[in-house]
């Protein structure tokens, strides 16, 4: 009977109406958040300023501890587009073009690796259109990205790009024009740019089993080396798609508030990372949350 | 294929006993949140706050500094430098501040709420609490983890005690599956130890005449244990048995799928196997063999998110649920963690 009473009070004349407060703030600022960061942008100061803060943060960080690895979920484009009453490649295009930013600015900070969840291969259910959009725009995106990181004048000039994943889900066509990609970016080597498109974190490992026994059987059939060597933990990761990087992966940041890995991953941060969730959708997600969660790890 | 399995098994039966871990590196939030019974009154936070950044400004003078200074020799540049130190410096301040108000008002937060979720060992109430709900997991997982023997509910009682309530509870949720995972194994090592504690709690909860019949299960070992000896060779009383508890560690993970992998490899070379025979989905079902299956929702009860190695291959859709700076096994983590659950949608791909 306490019990009852007790429930009640507190959640119906403590907490709700606290927070109907807060969720009508909240509400009210998402909604005008938008109209008044744009009304501000227009003014080439302001704009000005904010790069210049932008910059000095980046060079306060650095003078810290930053993660070496860092990966995003993107999720939340279509939500986004949504929420706008665009059409659904917008907001992947919005998607993209933050990614970009955000790579940037890691890039500065110091981080040696970002990837990416770019498309996932559960992402074929989807409807055809969006397929193809997505496709489309990718290879837009891919070709566009190939030109500014070999052109020194450009920021992002000396990232290295690799697309990670499954090939056997893409076309001839497809994987012809990252393995292009790939090698025109191959000599940068002081910042590396990993895209899974088409990936799942199971199919990762799948894959990394399938070449270590591979691999094992072509020695016993070659009888380049004796077959004592046992399989180390170590040397399975490495064969994975991330190369060195993926034994850890330091920060993974998941967009659009849902708390789970949704098959990203897995292997890399099940360990001992920091995994963070955030309420906000992708082309939301800025420069100053990813900032944010950086002094928070850096400071344990 | 069971072939694989047993063949793993086997080999997980013939290795020796493995040393319990003693040291683990977590993600840092974590760690430091874990040591924070050091820094119990105010003073101490602050001391701690400013060790930190100590720490922190030796870290960058030794490392960085020198790379920098040696890059870029020039002295307005080591001012510069100097001046983003101190600009960081304050930032960790002024976040370490912040960090110390959220602190206090999420213990608050917990505190008010362990008042309203307060189930005072009535499965009458959790029932209650989850017949509210408009969908339960069918699989949990909790990580527990043992405290040190000085603290309250710590060493292995504590740990022992938390397990079995955990039990109780998903019993009295009526949810049929349930894994526990503790990095180190101990509750593998003292099952017998569980399985009395467990009792216990069983009959603190239903009363001495109903216990409900239950088992633990131990994958890496590939052994059952029942709630009594009666059921062990009783078919009918194991259709009564409400839940099963299997017991994980990390030896379940990331070395359970390399065990597979070299099994695997041994008998492609001595052509008991194709290549291709190597598939998704034997590698899942395998896996399924020698870990379980995946859960729907997994429980962590400390400050904050450290998935401490479980198995990576059932984590692909698992939904996480803690609560930032609690550092408690209780009830109303059990239970937001099933109300969030209820209200989130899964949806693969789309």
């Amino acid at each position: 009977m306490i019990y009852e009473i007790l429930h009640k009070l507190l959640l119906e004349y403590l907490f709700l109406p606290f927070n109907h407060l807060l969720n009508t703030v909240t509400e009210l600022y998402v909604h005008y958040r938008n109209t008044i960061v744009s009304w501000l942008l227009q003014y080439r100061l302001i704009g000005w300023i904010l790069t210049r803060f932008r910059s000095l943060f980046i060079s306060v960080i650095k003078v810290g501890y930053v993660p070496q690895h860092i990966s995003f979920i993107m999720d939340g484009n279509r939500r986004y587009a949504k929420s706008f009453d665009l059409p659904v490649k917008k907001g992947h295009e919005a998607g993209g073009l933050n990614l970009l930013s955000l790579v940037y600015s890691c890039k500065q900070m110091g981080v040696k690796c970002v990837s990416a969840y770019a498309f996932s291969i559960e992402n074929f259910n989807r409807s055809p259109e969006e397929v193809n959009t997505l496709t489309t725009l990718f290879a837009e995106k891919l070709d566009d990205f190939a030109a500014r990181a070999v052109d020194y004048t450009d920021p992002l000039y000396g990232t290295r790009l690799k697309i990670v994943g499954d090939f056997s889900y893409l076309s001839s066509d497809m994987v012809e024009r990252i393995r292009r990609v790939e090698a025109l970016t191959q000599n940068g080597d002081d910042f590396i740019l990993y895209i899974c498109y088409p990936y799942t974190s199971r199919n990762d490992i799948y894959h990394s089993i399938f070449n270590t026994v591979d691999k094992k059987i072509n020695n016993i059939n070659t009888k380049q080396s004796t077959d004592n060597s046992t399989i180390h933990i170590k040397d399975f990761s490495n064969s994975m798609y991330f190369d060195s990087f993926s034994d850890k992966c330091d920060l993974l940041v998941r967009t659009s508030g849902h708390n789970r890995l949704s098959d990203y991953m897995l292997w890399q941060t099940h360990e001992s990372s920091t995994i963070e969730f955030t309420d906000s959708l992708w082309p939301d997600f800025s420069f100053f949350s990813l900032y944010w969660m950086i002094i928070r790890w850096s400071f344990f | 294929m069971s072939k694989i399995v047993d063949k793993v098994l086997d080999q997980h039966h013939r290795e020796e006993e493995r040393k319990v871990y003693s040291s683990r590196e977590g993600p840092p939030e974590s760690n430091v949140m874990k040591r924070k019974k050091k820094y119990d009154s105010k003073l101490e936070v602050v001391k701690a706050i400013t060790d930190i950044m100590l720490s922190g400004d030796v870290v960058g003078d030794s490392e960085h500094a020198k790379e920098e200074t040696s890059k870029q020799r020039l002295l307005s540049s080591y001012f510069a430098f100097l001046f983003y130190k101190v600009v960081l410096l304050n930032m960790y301040l002024m976040f370490g501040l912040f960090r110390y108000f959220q602190y206090q008002y999420n213990k608050m937060k917990l505190r008010i709420l362990s008042l309203i979720y307060n189930p005072t060992s009535t499965p009458q109430l959790i029932r209650q609490d989850v017949l509210k709900l408009n969908k339960i997991p069918k699989r949990i997982a909790a990580i527990l983890e043992m405290k040190s023997v000085g603290d309250i509910g710590g060493g292995l009682e504590g740990l022992l005690n938390d397990a079995s309530e955990v039990i109780c509870w998903t019993v009295s949720a009526g949810i049929k599956h349930l894994m526990l995972y503790d990095f180190d194994g101990v509750l593998k090592d003292n099952v017998d130890n569980l399985i009395l504690e467990i009792n216990e709690h069983m009959k603190l909860y239903y009363g001495p005449a109903n216990v409900p019949n239950y088992s633990v299960h131990i994958p890496h070992l590939n052994k059952t244990y029942y709630s009594s000896e009666e059921i062990k060779n009783d078919e009918d009383a194991k259709k009564s048995i409400v839940i099963s508890v299997s017991l994980l560690s990390n030896r379940d993970g990331r070395e359970t799928i390399v065990d597979l992998t070299r099994t695997m490899s041994e008998l492609c070379a001595s052509k008991e196997m194709k290549l291709s025979d190597i598939t998704m989905k034997l590698i899942d079902t395998e896996l399924t063999h020698l870990v379980g299956h995946e859960p729907d929702l997994l429980l962590y009860f400390g400050p904050s998110l450290d998935l401490q190695g479980f198995p990576p291959w059932h984590i692909r859709l698992t939904e996480f649920y803690w609560e930032t700076d609690n550092d408690q096994v209780s009830y109303l983590v059990f239970i937001r963690g099933l109300q969030k659950y209820s209200n989130c949608k899964i949806n693969v791909g789309k």
